[in-house]
C-alpha cells in the first residue's frame, strides 16, 4: 500500500480492503460484506503551513538516528530530511538541539468509552466493552466513542498522534476497533484516521470465565473458552465459504448477513488484524494454535506478561506483543511478569511495541520504552535509542497496517512527529510541539490555545493543560 | 538463590550483631541535609549507623570498602502509603490483608498482624531502593475508618515491622468503600464524633481497638490521616485539624494546590498522586501534575504515593512519580526529599532515618544513575548497614530465560 492510496476513498463508502481480489473478476456479484464501513471518516486536517524544522536530533522512528538534523513538511507530508535544507516559503522552526522523533503511537487505548470522570454509570454499564456475551464480535467500539473524553487532548499534549480504541477484555470475541487521531471533535468519525483498517479485540485466561462464570453462565474455565472459540471459527469458515459461493456465482441466494460472523469471516481472510489480550506463555500458545488450525494469523498479543518465555514461538508465527514495562501482579496470571520483556523479545527479533491500557501510561509511552530498555541494559542488551524509539513509533504503526503511513520520519509519511524538550526517554523531558498531518495540533508555549475536552467548561480552573 | 536461612540465623543475633561496617569512597551523596550533592564523599558506617559523611577522606583501614565510582548515593527510600506485606495479588483474596470485613474494629483495625515479610514484592521494593514504608489499612466494617498503619523496615528477612500503630487512616470521599454511609457529610459527623468521644474518655488500661487508636490521635501521639481529594473536604480536613488539635496527613490530595497555603499554615503534610493529571473522579476534577510544586511553593511538605501500584512498584512508581514532579517544577532536591526526608518526617522517624548523617540509620542505596530516572536503578542497597540481595523473582525469571533469548539473537 502506498501513502494516501486510500484518501478520498473513505467518502465512497467502502473503505476497507476488499477481501476476494480474485473473486473481482466476476464483477456481477457484490463482494462479500465482511469489511463494508457504512462510518467512513469525516477527518479534516487542521489549517497548516510548509514548515522546516531545523537543528533536532531526529530519531526516525526506523532505526534511524540524526543530529543536527532537519525536517521540512509539506503539503501535510514529510517532504525531505536532512541537512541544509531551502528555507524559501517554509515556516522556520529552530529546534536548538531538541529531539524530534514520529508521533507516539498508543495501540491499546480505552479513551472515550471509559470516559472520566468516571461514575457510577461507568460501573454498572461501562462503554469498555459489551458483556451480555462472551461473543460480541458483532460490536463496533466506535459507536460508543465520546470523543469529549478528556483523556483525548492530554494524550495529544503529550505527544500521541494516533490512537487504536479497543474494546475491553471481558468477552472472548470482544468487537471491532477504531483508529483515531486525538484530535478535538463533536463525533468520531471526525477523528477517525482516513482509511485504516479495523481490528478485532479477543481475549483469553481469567478475564472471560471470572465474569461469565461468576454469572453462572459459559464460559467457566479456560478450556470453556477455546470451545467457544473454536466453534465460532467453525461457524465463520461456513459463512465465509456460503458468501464465497454467492459471489462467484456458484449459488443465487446472498447468505443472510450475519454481524457476528461479519467479523469473524474477515479475521479468517486476513482482512482484519487480531489483537489478542493474553498474559500466560501456555494461553498464547494455545491461541497461537487455534490460528494455525483456522488458518489465520494472531497480529499481536496485547500485554503478553510472559512473552519472553516463548519468544522463538512469537517469532516464528510473525505475531507481535504490545507490552507494559512494569504494570503487573494484580492477576494470578500476571505473576511472572519481567520489566525486561520488551527488551528480551526484540532481542530475538520478535515484533515488540508498547501500549498503555490507560489514558495515565499513554501521556507516557517513551518512558514505558525506557523502562522496559534500562531493565534489558541491565540484563546485557544493548537497546539504543533509536531502535527502543521504534517500540512507539513505526511498529505501532505496521501492527495497525500504517506502515507506510506514520511512524516514520522518511519523505513520503505523513507529517505527524513531536518536536521533545530533550531525549524523549528522560522523565524531565516534555512534547513542546505536536504536528499531525503537517498542521501543529499543540504548542507548549500557548497552553491556552491547547485542545481541551468542552467538559472542562465553566468550570473551576482544571490542571490538565500543563 | 537468597541467603534468607543465612539472614534468618543472623537475625536471632539482633540487629547490630550482622551489620557490617563499610565505607563507601567516591560517592556523590545527596545527603539531603543540604540541598546540594557533596562531590566524592565517604561515608563511613559503623554498627549498622552513619559514622561520618566527609569530602575526599580515605576510608578508615581495616575494613569494607565500596567505590561508588563517582555515582549517586542517598538515602534509602522511604514509601509513605503501601500495601506492601499486606498484598501480594489483589485479585486473589487468599493473598489480601489490608481490608477488615464484618465484626472487624474500625480505627483499631490494625494491620500489623498481617504483615508477610517473604512477600516477593518486599524484594522488589527493597531492589528499587525501598528501605522503609508505612502499610496501611484500606478499609474498615466502620467506615470512615480504615484501620491504623505500620511503619516496615525492609530487612532481608525475619520481622520487618519497625513499628506498628503509627498513624489511623480514614478515607472521606461518596465512593466505593464507604458508600455503606452514604454522603460525605455523615462521614466526616461520624469522624468527629468518634473524636468527641476519644477526647472525652478517661484513660482507660482496657479500651478497645477503636478507643485505643483514637485516643493516641486526639492525645497527639499519632496522626490522623485522611485519603481525600476534593477542595471541600480538604478544607474540612484542616478545620478537624484546628477544631480537635490534632496532627492531619493528607492522602491523595488531588485538589491540595488549591489550599496550598492553608495546608502549610496548618503544618499539614500531603502525600500525593504525581501523576494525576485527568479528572478520573469528581472529586479529582482538579488534578494537575504540578501539584508537588505547588504545594511545595506554599510551605507544604510533600511526598509521592500511587494508588494501584504502592505494592507491585513501590520504588520504580515513587521514583518516577518524584521524576515528573521535577519535570512539573519541583525542585529536584524537593523530588528526593519527597520519597526520603519528607516521608520519615511525616510518619515520626525523621530522628532515625531520611538523611545521610551521622548517628542515622545506614540505609544507603548507591544508584547507576539519576534516581529520579525511571531507567535508572541501584546497584547496591544497604539496610541498616548490611548489604541485601537485590535478586528478586523477577531477576531470577531473567536469569532462566535469557540463555533462549541470547540464543535467537540474529
Amino acid at each position: 500500500m502506498r501513502p494516501g492510496l486510500f484518501r478520498g476513498l473513505g467518502h465512497a463508502g467502502v473503505m476497507l480492503v476488499a477481501a476476494f481480489a480474485a473473486t473481482s473478476l466476476h464483477a456481477a456479484r457484490p463482494e462479500p460484506p465482511f469489511t463494508i464501513d457504512p462510518y467512513p471518516s469525516t477527518y479534516q486536517p487542521l489549517p497548516r503551513t510548509d514548515t522546516l524544522i531545523v537543528d533536532v536530533t531526529i530519531l526516525d522512528g526506523a532505526g534511524g538516528r540524526m543530529d543536527q538534523g532537519e525536517i521540512l513538511l509539506r503539503d501535510g507530508r514529510i517532504a525531505a530530511v536532512g541537512r541544509g535544507l531551502s528555507r524559501d516559503n517554509v515556516t522556520v522552526v529552530q529546534g536548538e538541539g531538541r529531539w524530534v522523533t514520529p508521533g507516539i503511537i498508543d495501540v491499546h487505548s480505552h479513551n472515550g468509552t471509559y470516559v472520566l470522570p468516571l461514575t457510577s454509570l461507568d460501573r454498572k454499564a461501562s462503554d469498555v466493552s459489551e458483556t451480555s456475551d462472551p461473543n460480541v464480535a458483532d460490536t463496533w467500539i466506535e459507536h460508543a466513542v465520546n470523543p469529549q473524553d478528556p483523556a483525548f487532548a492530554v494524550a495529544l499534549r503529550s505527544g500521541v498522534t494516533t490512537i487504536q480504541v479497543l474494546p475491553g477484555s471481558t468477552p472472548l470475541f470482544a468487537g471491532r476497533s477504531v483508529i483515531v487521531k486525538p484530535m478535538p471533535a463533536t463525533n468520531v468519525r471526525a477523528m477517525k484516521f482516513p482509511g485504516a483498517v479495523q481490528g478485532l479485540k479477543m481475549s483469553c485466561g481469567e478475564n472471560a470465565k471470572s465474569y461469565f462464570g461468576d454469572k453462572d453462565e459459559a464460559p467457566n474455565s479456560r478450556q470453556g473458552e477455546i470451545a467457544i472459540i473454536r466453534e465460532a471459527f467453525l461457524r465463520a469458515q461456513e459463512y465465509r465459504d456460503e458468501w464465497r459461493e454467492y459471489s462467484r456465482g456458484k449459488s443465487k441466494k446472498p447468505p443472510q448477513r450475519d454481524l457476528k460472523l461479519d467479523t469473524l469471516a474477515a479475521v479468517l481472510d486476513g482482512a482484519i488484524p487480531v489483537h489478542m489480550h493474553c498474559y500466560r506463555a501456555s494461553d498464547m500458545t494455545v491461541m497461537m494454535g487455534i490460528a494455525q488450525e483456522f488458518g489465520f494469523k494472531i497480529a499481536a498479543f496485547h500485554h503478553a506478561t510472559e512473552a519472553y518465555k516463548i519468544a522463538a514461538q512469537l517469532k516464528q508465527a510473525g505475531t507481535c506483543v504490545a507490552v507494559w514495562s512494569d504494570w503487573w501482579g494484580f492477576k494470578m496470571e500476571l505473576q511472572d511478569s519481567i520489566r525486561e520483556n520488551a527488551a528480551m523479545v526484540d532481542a530475538a527479533g520478535v515484533c515488540t511495541m508498547m501500549h498503555s491500557d490507560s489514558p495515565v501510561v499513554g501521556q507516557r509511552l517513551q518512558i514505558e520504552a525506557a523502562k522496559a530498555a534500562g531493565a534489558g541494559r541491565r540484563g546485557g542488551l544493548n537497546l539504543p535509542p533509536e531502535r527502543v524509539i521504534a517500540w512507539v513509533t513505526s511498529t505501532p504503526a505496521r501492527l495497525l497496517r500504517l506502515g507506510d503511513r506514520i511512524g516514520t520520519i522518511a519523505a513520503g509519511f505523513n507529517a505527524d512527529l513531536v518536536v521533545w524538550s530533550g531525549n524523549p526517554f528522560s522523565i524531565y523531558t516534555k512534547a513542546e510541539r505536536v504536528f499531525i498531518d503537517g498542521a501543529q495540533v499543540y504548542d507548549s508555549a500557548a497552553p491556552a490555545r491547547s485542545p481541551e475536552s468542552d467538559f472542562g467548561l465553566g468550570r473551576p480552573e482544571m490542571g490538565g493543560r500543563q | 538463590m537468597k541467603l534468607q536461612t543465612f539472614a534468618a540465623a543472623l537475625l536471632l543475633l539482633g540487629t547490630s550483631a550482622y551489620a557490617q561496617n563499610v565505607a563507601i569512597v567516591n560517592a556523590k551523596a545527596w545527603t539531603l541535609a543540604t540541598d546540594t550533592p557533596t562531590d566524592n564523599a565517604t561515608i563511613v558506617i559503623n554498627d549498622g549507623k552513619i559514622a561520618s559523611v566527609s569530602v575526599a577522606t580515605p576510608a578508615p583501614p581495616g575494613i569494607r570498602v565500596i567505590d561508588a565510582g563517582g555515582k549517586i548515593v542517598t538515602p534509602g527510600l522511604m514509601h509513605p502509603a503501601t500495601r506492601l506485606g499486606l498484598i501480594e495479588v489483589s485479585s486473589a483474596a487468599e493473598t489480601v490483608d489490608h481490608a477488615a470485613k464484618a465484626g472487624a474494629p474500625g480505627a483499631g483495625f490494625d494491620v500489623q498482624y498481617a504483615v508477610n515479610p517473604n512477600s516477593v514484592l518486599i524484594d522488589l521494593a527493597r531492589a528499587d531502593g525501598v528501605t522503609r514504608s508505612l502499610s496501611y489499612p484500606s478499609s474498615s466494617n466502620t467506615p470512615p475508618f480504615a484501620g491504623s498503619a505500620s511503619l516496615l523496615h525492609l530487612f532481608d528477612g525475619g520481622d520487618v515491622v519497625e513499628q506498628a500503630r503509627v498513624a489511623v487512616f480514614v478515607t472521606i470521599s461518596n465512593r466505593s468503600a464507604n458508600s455503606t454511609v452514604g454522603s460525605r457529610a455523615a462521614q466526616w459527623q461520624l469522624l468527629r464524633a468518634a473524636l468527641d468521644t476519644a477526647k472525652a474518655a478517661k484513660p482507660t488500661l482496657n479500651g478497645t481497638a477503636d478507643s485505643t487508636a483514637l485516643e493516641a490521635v486526639v492525645q497527639g501521639k499519632a496522626p490522623l490521616a485522611i485519603s481525600t481529594n476534593r477542595e471541600s473536604d480538604l478544607r474540612q480536613a484542616i478545620r478537624l485539624a484546628s477544631d480537635y488539635g490534632i496532627r492531619v496527613v493528607i492522602v491523595g490530595g488531588a485538589e491540595a494546590w488549591r489550599v496550598a497555603d492553608e495546608l502549610a499554615a496548618a503544618k499539614i503534610a500531603v502525600i500525593v498522586e504525581p501523576m494525576s493529571n485527568l479528572p478520573s473522579s469528581f472529586d479529582e476534577l482538579g488534578s494537575r501534575l504540578d501539584n508537588p510544586a505547588l504545594l511545595r511553593k506554599a510551605g507544604v511538605t510533600v511526598a509521592m504515593s500511587l494508588d494501584g501500584v504502592q505494592s507491585y512498584n513501590a520504588g520504580l512508581s515513587i521514583r518516577e512519580g518524584a521524576g515528573l514532579a521535577v519535570a512539573n517544577g519541583l525542585p529536584y532536591v524537593d523530588g528526593l526529599r519527597s520519597i526520603i526526608t519528607a516521608p520519615a518526617e511525616i510518619w515520626g522517624v525523621a530522628d532515625r532515618f531520611g538523611t545521610l548523617a551521622s548517628s542515622k540509620d545506614a540505609d544507603v542505596v548507591i544508584w547507576d544513575g539519576d534516581p529520579l530516572e525511571p531507567s535508572s536503578a541501584p546497584t547496591t542497597v544497604l539496610v541498616q548497614g548490611r548489604e541485601v540481595s537485590l535478586t528478586t523473582r523477577q531477576t531470577e525469571l531473567r536469569d532462566r530465560y535469557m540463555p533462549a533469548i541470547k540464543a535467537l539473537r540474529p
